[in-house]
């Protein structure tokens, strides 16, 4: 009988339920790709030997995940909207937008976790005023963010008046730091964050209702319109949701940074975009999952740290990004032929 | 079924990045590596005595961008100095790299962090942000690893040595001449480069500074920013030439793109040769557009010298050298009347082929 999309977990042909171990090691068989994928880059920048020392060692690990840590927040955000089948295109412009507005509540004498908070919230609103966009003049995604993209990247530096805004240091630089200050945390707070942020977004799409809603939505709109699921509020819920994220990135992007660039971040949408493909979420919604996009993004971190190390020059990083790129897009289009035979 | 297709899936992907990474292990490897290296591997970091006794040094020159034919100027200067050095017995490996765009400051800042990761000697960096590059310069002197800046200069006093035009005195000196050609009184406009860039900061208020002090000039526009490439600034100079071109006798810019872009745009309204032009830094196509008379003069810096004294100055202090903390590489205003004398021939004419195979 042929596999009909269903309102279930992924991958499960059982009745609605909790995840059964079956699914845990579904899951696991899918993780195969992007595992072996971050296995092979690190194989691969390991196989000089005098690479090798600076490569795989403790310290460069740290600076990758600093370096990882924007993208990888940015995939969170972008996975839960590309798991209900949309996608924005606007996150780059809204991580600068952001940047910016951080950079403007430090300068104002705001306390860093102000700042952290509003740029947050305001990735959060053009989340939202997409969604509302999306679900309200039924265009497609891709058109709408296409649209937001450049708004956002407009007001960023009408707010930054062009310029880039330079505010005293605060504790929103150390977020970002590569080495942390209180180095008994091993790693920078960010990374932290990261990590905690990533775990309870797994659990939201794993375990609770809303994450259900956001794999019907993806899988089969119609059918879960017509089973009453009020699909057009959770559209803007869920690209609210992934702006939250990208605001929050945003944020670290200032800390990283020390300033306010409205010029920050631009093709930041599609390093983050490969990053939940490479991970195994899918174009046309439906699939997706935390850790691979993860592991997407840090694929792509030490892709770009590996060939520097590696002595290339940098337009070879770029085909050699874009390559994997096609190659994670190509891969989801052959598992999704697969499935209907 | 499903399990089979997965498993699949994962041989798709490995087969996918496995040949990647044949084509770019061909493809990409030599790349960086360049000038008179004494021997066989490239990017080794391990001391290699060849010839001379000394260990031979990694350098890591990293300019703003690798487009515009400044930094290969710069470029040319710093292998000239490493085959300077090589003849007095200290071999050393110059990695070169840039970010590709001149506005990518997180890729900067990244190759600043992977570069000591590796553990360079030595670091010549050209901040693209004075603001943004000072943590990753304060985490190079922190590991023991000098830093000597070049171009453009930096917010902190934590580095060996900044080697750079006197980029306000340049500026000044286009002022002044753009002041002589007017002959004192006329409506002059100019067109900044990118928020953030030091170097550009600085001609652009020396600029100003020569303007104000005449009375008889008049500014009409000053806050127009031209941004990375001579193609943004093509566009910039076309939205200036719609609102000014009818009442325009001088135009200023302070770099290499923004005098491409802009001398595009004054072609398109048909104002080359009729307005007078004052431009920053050569290539090939401004100093045709100075022969040709388009451009009047050109405040020429000279980033071959600077190539070559930020190496040299870098490896001095690596052997516990003193050196100045500021050195002054010069500047030169270029016109048609004296571009042929041989010291603006050399100038503008640096061997970029003889160093840069």
């Amino acid at each position: 009988m042929a596999q009909s999309n269903t309102i279930t977990q992924p991958g499960s042909p059982d009745l609605p339920g909790r995840p059964t171990p079956r699914d845990t090691m579904r899951s696991a068989g899918r993780m195969a790709g992007p595992f072996l994928g971050l296995a092979l880059v690190l194989l691969l920048f390991s196989i000089k030997p005098d690479v090798r020392s600076s490569f795989l060692a403790v310290g460069n690990f740290r600076i990758v995940a600093a370096q990882t840590v924007i993208v990888a927040l940015g995939a969170l955000g972008m996975t839960i909207i590309m798991i209900s089948g949309g996608i924005d295109l606007s996150v780059g412009s809204v991580i600068a937008l952001t940047c910016v507005i951080a950079a403007l509540m430090i300068k104002a004498g705001q306390p860093a976790i102000v700042a952290l908070c509003v740029a947050a919230l305001s990735g959060g609103v053009v989340g939202a005023i997409n969604g509302s966009l999306i679900a309200g003049l039924r265009v497609t995604p891709f058109i709408v963010t296409l649209g937001t993209l450049g708004v956002a990247r407009g007001a960023a530096k009408w707010l930054a008046q062009e310029q880039t805004i330079n505010p005293p240091s605060s504790a929103l630089n150390n977020l970002a730091a590569t080495q942390p200050v209180p180095s008994w945390l091993l790693v920078s707070p960010g990374v932290w964050i990261t990590l905690a942020l990533a775990i309870l977004t797994a659990i939201l799409l794993r375990y609770t209702l809303l994450g259900r809603y956001i794999f019907a939505i993806g899988s089969n709109e119609i059918a879960s319109r017509l089973g009453g699921l009020r699909v057009d509020a959770l559209k803007i819920g869920i690209y609210a949701l992934g702006g939250l994220f990208f605001g929050l990135a945003g944020a670290l992007q200032y800390g990283r940074l020390g300033m306010g660039d409205p010029t920050v971040a631009v093709g930041a949408e599609l390093d983050i975009i490969a990053a939940v493909v490479i991970g195994g979420g899918s174009l046309s919604g439906g699939e997706g999952s935390v850790l691979g996009s993860i592991l997407g993004a840090l694929i792509m971190s030490f892709l770009r740290n590996g060939s520097q190390q590696m002595g290339w020059p940098a337009y070879v990083e770029e085909m050699i990004i874009g390559a994997v790129i096609v190659a994670a897009v190509a891969l989801d289009q052959i598992r999704h032929r697969g499935r209907k035979g | 079924m499903k399990i089979s297709t997965m498993q699949k899936n994962g041989w798709i992907v490995l087969l996918a990045l496995a040949s990647m990474v044949a084509l770019a292990g061909c493809g990409g490897s030599g790349g960086a590596q360049t000038g008179a290296s004494g021997g066989s591997a490239s990017g080794g970091r391990s001391p290699v005595s060849a010839g001379g006794g000394k260990p031979a040094l990694e350098i890591a020159v990293i300019p703003k961008g690798t487009t515009h034919e400044y930094w290969k100027s710069i470029h040319a200067g710093a292998i000239k100095a490493q085959q300077e050095l090589a003849q007095k017995g200290q071999q050393i490996h110059i990695k070169w790299q840039g970010p590709l765009e001149e506005n990518d400051k997180n890729t900067q800042i990244n190759i600043v962090e992977t570069f000591i990761q590796q553990k360079v000697n030595g670091f010549v960096l050209a901040p693209l942000d004075s603001q943004a590059l000072v943590t990753p310069v304060n985490e190079a002197e922190k590991a023991g690893i000098p830093v000597v800046i070049l171009d453009s200069a930096l917010n902190s006093s934590n580095y060996s040595s900044f080697v750079a035009t006197d980029n306000k005195k340049g500026g000044f000196l286009a002022g002044q001449a753009l002041i002589h050609l007017l002959g004192g009184k006329g409506r002059v406009l100019m067109m900044r480069y990118l928020e953030g860039s030091a170097s550009t900061a600085d001609r652009e208020a020396g600029f100003l500074q020569a303007i104000q002090a005449a009375k008889g000039i008049t500014l009409v526009s000053s806050d127009q920013y031209g941004g990375a490439s001579a193609e943004t600034a093509f566009q910039t100079g076309q939205n200036l030439m719609n609102r000014f071109s009818k009442n325009l006798d001088g135009v200023f810019t302070p770099n290499e793109s923004t005098t491409l872009g802009m001398r595009l745009a004054l072609k398109g309204v048909g104002m080359l040769g009729k307005v007078k032009f004052v431009g920053f830094d050569s290539d090939p196509k401004l100093i045709d557009a100075l022969k040709a008379h388009e451009i009047q003069a050109l405040v020429v810096q000279n980033p071959f010298k600077m190539g070559e004294e930020g190496v040299l100055t870098v490896v001095k202090v690596i052997n516990k050298q003193p050196v100045p903390k500021r050195i002054d590489t010069g500047v030169a205003v270029v016109t048609p009347q004296n571009m042929n004398t041989p010291d603006m021939v050399k100038l503008l004419n640096p061997p970029l082929d003889q160093y840069l195979k």
